[in-house]
């Protein structure tokens, strides 16, 4: 068994990787428009092979534990990148630095293993349809295939410095997918515009790590000293809480934020859309955004820890108890309302579907910040149901796209349902599941992460309020995804027909290989909630890190079972009946003549908020004038000080030679004699000297 | 205790030091001026060929005073460097007159101030003042009287050339 384990780990990632380098080398000259084949076949087998993985990781561990959980975790080191002796001093105890590059096979990476290969395979199939005749064919599946690398590797390293390296590498895949069409400047600047907030994010994430590695003295995962080790697991040493847990997980939420969009760091995710349709379907909604709710989860004994101790601000009355999982649930949850808000009246099909992956990785971030296990379990959960619908609907949206001849405001075509009948079915199946329609995908993921927010509202904890705040905020966004996503589908496929001129007069359904991966994905979507709903936690559960989370929580236990069985009849009649209020919105105001949203959008008394949204609540204007503008003052400051104090001095500098060459050029005539001279002169007068000293000396 | 001839000996060894010693300053003074004359001659005269002469002249200036350093030491130090002298020279006298005759068929002249091209850029040429055009004078050699007859003294015609 550990032989397969270690092969499928090493595959999984080795094939893309093989046909990356495959089609960079071969793509231009030989493959060219065959150049999806290699990419097609790496991604289909390390898919086949995630499935085998997942299998493997599925039977019970063979001996096991005291605690009554069962934990698997199979770790498979492959060499040693970093060996450094006694680098660190920890309790009296020196700590070796050492990267061991080593793949780990558990179930939360079999999950997302199994997640990222099934949708890229799917991508890359409708990909081949979607990108055929472009120019840079064969560079686009290099491209994909180096991402799907990176991600898979992402996902299964087993250490914090390896993780960090791939996290970088999705990012720069990202960069170069948003920027595959680097002669339109708009999407140069998206490309640039994701890198460097990116970088923000990745500035905490760095900092994390080092906090990291002096609190605990590793950056492995595993072996008896890793942060999800042996020792720390077992309690026989204990996770760090107070300021400094505090620190380190705020700061990886900077680095979350920064790969998953989230406010303050969401303004580059509507910017990535200038990439290929593909891309945004498989980079910006379903995989790499995901990494940092990931890296959350996987994180998340720390995460406990500071729940479990919490960082005290101010003495007496005033004080308040802030820990890690309060701050995630609130960015999360703020972040689901505010790119929901903004979805409303974009008019740009892509963008809204790209708030809308903002919000719902809002939603992601608001379960996991419950800090208990099942919120942890349903915001993974939320995160493979999503990866299914959203990147239907991007896919769907790209196949509309397609055939309007690269038009994608809404407000330029309608009722295509006639033209594209497969488009619109899928299409339909995608927005029932991202609203939350029983019993599509979405519901129970959603319903899932709206219930244990709202046990945690009516616990006896003293965060009760603060999270019964959280589960209205939910329920409202709950309200605006069913709407807009409902708007967005009743502006494309519903009213007159219309179709934008560029499309000319050839306006047809995608061909077979762009709509075959939709119907697969519908499929998925459709059921992937109801079978997984209830065994998804339990399989889950085996990481050893959320099943430290669950021993923990069992020391710890206030039966809240009960609740849970109340909450859930509750909340799911509430959920769903926002849902079809929002869709019963949605086609009041937009299934018509939409004379209804016309006259909204100029009333005085919502005008302003129309604008508001519409203009994205002006975080772009916002960032520019605090954050560019002062910036590139410093950086105009720096380039005068450059360019004519420091120039300036070098030139002084190679002024000085040609000066004096210019004085003594006319000596140099050609004329031997004058050479002569000169040297007779020079001899003579060394002569002299060397006359003059020795009688000095002696 | 000196032996009684010994004064007479030793009055013999300083006046053959002394001997040695006005010998070696003779011959210095010479290789020397040879060295001079040489040099001066080298600096002042544009003729490639009196050129190559004078550098000659030099070298046999410097290979004199080196027989002479030979003798004053009593050794064959200094006559085997000459000798080493004399075979280079004749090498290097090979290599340059055959430089010469190319640079001649080239220019046409023996004139050094042909041949300033390495000047650096921008400088402009070395002009003579007044390159003094070939006359007819020059072509014209000194005619040897015939044997046994009073020459006409003819004042006019000049005997040898204004310069060479």
């Amino acid at each position: 068994m550990s032989d397969s384990v270690r092969t499928l780990l090493i595959l999984i990632p080795g094939l893309p990787l093989l046909s990356a380098v495959v089609t960079a080398l071969l793509g231009r000259r030989v493959l060219r428009h065959w150049s999806h084949l290699p990419t097609i076949l790496a991604l289909g087998a390390s898919c086949a092979m995630s499935l085998m993985l997942l299998l493997e990781v599925r039977q019970p561990a063979p001996d096991d534990s005291t605690s009554g959980s069962v934990r698997f975790a199979q770790v498979e080191p492959l060499w040693t990148w970093i060996d450094v002796k006694d680098a660190f001093e920890l309790n009296g105890q020196s700590r070796d630095f050492t990267v061991e590059v080593a793949l780990r096979a558990d179930s939360l990476t079999s999950v997302m293993l199994v997640m990222v290969t099934f949708i890229s395979t799917l991508v890359a199939i409708y990909a081949a349809g979607y990108m055929r005749g472009d120019d840079g064919y064969g560079r686009f599946f290099a491209y994909i295939s180096l991402f799907v690398f990176s991600m898979t590797m992402l996902v299964s390293v087993s250490n914090f410095v390896l993780l960090y390296v791939f996290w970088e590498a999705v990012g720069a895949c990202s960069y170069l997918l948003i920027g595959f069409w680097f002669q339109k400047p708009s999407a140069a600047a998206a490309g640039k515009k994701a890198f460097l907030v990116n970088r923000i994010g990745d500035f905490g994430f760095a900092i994390a790590l080092f906090l990291i590695w002096t609190t605990y003295g590793s950056l492995d995962f595993h072996g008896p000293d890793g942060i999800f080790g042996d020792k720390l697991l077992s309690g026989e040493a204990a996770y760090v809480g107070g300021g400094v847990g505090l620190a380190i997980c705020l700061l990886l939420m900077v680095g979350a934020c920064g790969k998953s969009a989230q406010f303050p760091l969401h303004v580059w995710l509507p910017d990535a859309m200038e990439g290929p349709t593909p891309v945004s379907a498989l980079i910006h909604a379903a995989t790499m955004v995901t990494a940092g709710v990931y890296m959350v989860t996987r994180c998340s004994p720390l995460f406990f820890a500071s729940a479990a101790d919490p960082y005290v601000v101010g003495y007496g009355l005033d004080a308040v108890a802030i820990s890690a999982p309060m701050v995630v649930a609130g960015i999360g949850a703020f972040t689901a309302l505010l790119a929901g808000l903004i979805a409303l009246t974009q008019n740009d099909l892509k963008r809204v579907l790209a708030y809308s992956t903002v919000s719902q990785l809002g939603y992601m971030f608001l379960s996991l910040g419950t800090g208990s296990l099942i919120g942890i379990t349903a915001g993974m959960f939320h995160l493979f149901t999503h990866a299914f619908f959203k990147a239907l609907l991007f896919l769907g949206s790209g196949s509309v796209m397609h055939s309007m001849g690269h038009v994608i405001d809404m407000r330029r075509f309608g009722g295509l349902r006639k033209i594209m009948p497969y488009t619109h079915w899928t299409f339909l199946v995608g927005c029932l599941a991202l609203a939350g329609v029983f019993p599509l995908a979405g519901f129970f993921s959603k319903d899932a992460i709206l219930i244990e927010v709202f046990v945690q509202g009516h616990s006896h904890s003293p965060t009760a309020a603060y999270y019964q705040v959280l589960y209205c905020v939910g329920i409202v966004a709950a309200l605006l995804t069913a709407f807009y996503t409902f708007r967005a589908f009743f502006m494309t496929f519903y009213g007159p027909l219309r179709v934008p001129a560029e499309a000319g007069d050839h306006a047809h359904e995608s061909p077979m290989s762009m709509v075959a991966p939709l119907c697969i994905l519908s499929v998925f979507a459709a059921t992937v909630g109801l079978l997984l709903s209830s065994s998804f936690g339990q399989f889950l559960v085996q990481t050893p890190s959320l099943a430290y989370v669950a021993g923990q929580e069992a020391a710890h236990a206030t039966g809240s079972h009960h609740d849970h069985h109340h909450a859930h009849q509750l909340v799911a009649t509430t959920s769903t009946l926002v849902a079809l209020l929002g869709i019963g919105l949605a086609a009041f105001l937009h299934l018509g003549n939409r004379s209804q949203a016309q006259w909204l959008a100029t009333r005085w008394w919502s005008a302003w908020f129309y604008r508001l949204s519409y203009g994205k609540f002006f975080f772009d204007e916002i960032y520019i004038v605090l954050i560019v503008w002062p910036l590139r003052l410093v950086a105009g400051f720096s380039y005068l000080i450059d360019r004519y104090l420091i120039d300036g001095i070098v030139n002084l500098c190679g002024a000085i030679p040609p000066m004096i060459g210019s004085r003594l050029r006319s000596t140099q005539r050609g004329i031997v004699q004058y050479y002569a001279f000169a040297s007779i002169f020079v001899l003579m007068f060394f002569l002299v000297a060397a006359l003059y000293f020795n009688d000095f000396v002696n | 205790m000196v032996a009684p001839g010994d004064g007479k000996k030793l009055r013999e060894g300083v006046a053959m030091v002394e001997y040695e010693l006005h010998l070696l300053h003779n011959y210095l003074i010479v290789g020397a001026l040879l060295f001079g004359i040489g040099t001066i001659g080298f600096l002042a005269r544009r003729n490639m060929i009196v050129m190559f002469l004078c550098v000659e002249m030099m070298l046999q200036g410097v290979s004199l005073s080196l027989v002479a350093w030979g003798r004053y030491h009593g050794n064959w130090g200094g006559q085997v460097l000459v000798i080493f002298i004399l075979a280079v020279a004749a090498c290097e006298a090979g290599i340059a007159l055959a430089m010469f005759l190319m640079l001649y068929r080239r220019s046409g002249n023996l004139d050094m101030i042909f041949w300033q091209s390495l000047r650096e850029e921008n400088q402009s040429e070395t002009v003579d003042v007044e390159i003094p055009e070939p006359d007819e004078a020059d072509h014209q050699w000194p005619i040897l009287t015939p044997a046994g007859i009073e020459p006409d003294h003819d004042t006019e015609k000049p005997l040898h050339r204004s310069h060479v």
